[in-house]
């Protein structure tokens, strides 16, 4: 199996340029956190479940003010004018960066399939797992704010 | 030139519309799944497709295989915009009659490259 740090470097490659390509953003990593230390406040999560050699999901988080921006960026409008697409738009995100860590794990060896993207929006809210998981949390700045992607392993 | 873009994501439709119009293309046709799409054949003539692979009711895969069933549709050019880029993927588009592979995220100039290509074929 790969190596849960060539993993978190791989998906951390593919968000940047996700970023860097289709959201016209450039990303600045922190150093990820592992566990459930690290809980980013935000209003809107992007979740992408794997399944195959390895299983799992990739989530995104922002707050509601950075996914408006990241929308507006990628359809070429201003944050304010971001309505109905923002769902859309931080799902598509998540959806590339869920495919690219799949390109990057197929490159070494493993076969995962890959589910269609889903999207929460709210506030006050915990995204908990009922089965046994290792959670990686990656934090990138993204000008003043900041956007982050899990990385949630199953134990197998 | 016609153009018809499928895909289920109201986003990825709009960057795609975008792109193609600042290509200096203005007909563009838009479904948000593969059923979709073969209306919008069945209701006008389509130059070239754009579809993505994911999408509910009639994924890509299925969607080109019914194109590919269609008299008016068989020799069309058909580009795939996916985050499915793995060998086996490619190797499963190209049999269901994919002409060229584009893979999310890609830039303007890619976009620009592979639709030049099909279309000087």
């Amino acid at each position: 199996m790969t190596d849960t740090h060539d993993m978190i470097a791989q998906l951390a490659e593919a968000t940047t340029q996700v970023f860097e390509t289709m959201v016209f953003k450039k990303l600045d990593q922190v150093t990820p956190i592992e566990g459930n230390a690290l809980r980013p406040r935000s209003n809107v999560v992007g979740i992408v479940g794997f399944g195959g050699t390895i299983s799992g999901l990739v989530a995104f988080y922002s707050t509601m003010e950075a996914a408006q921006e990241i929308a507006g960026s990628m359809l070429g409008i201003e944050p304010a004018q971001v309505n109905g697409d923002m769902a859309d738009a931080i799902g598509e995100v998540t959806n590339m960066i869920a495919g690219g860590f799949r390109l990057r794990m197929a490159e070494r060896g493993e076969t995962l399939a890959i589910s269609i993207p889903s999207v929460t929006i709210g506030s006050d809210f915990y995204t908990r797992f009922a089965s046994d998981v290792r959670r990686v949390m990656c934090p990138f700045r993204m000008d003043e704010k900041e956007v982050c992607v899990e990385l949630i392993l199953t134990r197998n | 030139m016609r153009f018809l873009v499928v895909d289920d994501s109201s986003t990825m439709r709009r960057i795609i519309v975008n792109t193609l119009n600042k290509l200096g293309y203005q007909e563009v046709v838009e479904a948000g799944n593969g059923r979709e799409g073969i209306e919008k054949v069945g209701a006008g003539d389509v130059d070239l497709v754009i579809t993505d692979w994911n999408m509910p009711e009639m994924n890509g895969i299925d969607f080109i295989r019914a194109l590919r069933g269609i008299d008016k549709m068989k020799d069309k050019p058909v580009l795939m915009v996916t985050t499915n880029a793995a060998k086996d993927d490619i190797v499963e588009a190209l049999r269901a009659g994919v002409t060229n592979y584009i893979v999310k995220p890609f830039t303007p100039d890619t976009f620009k490259e592979k639709i030049d290509a099909v279309l000087a074929r």
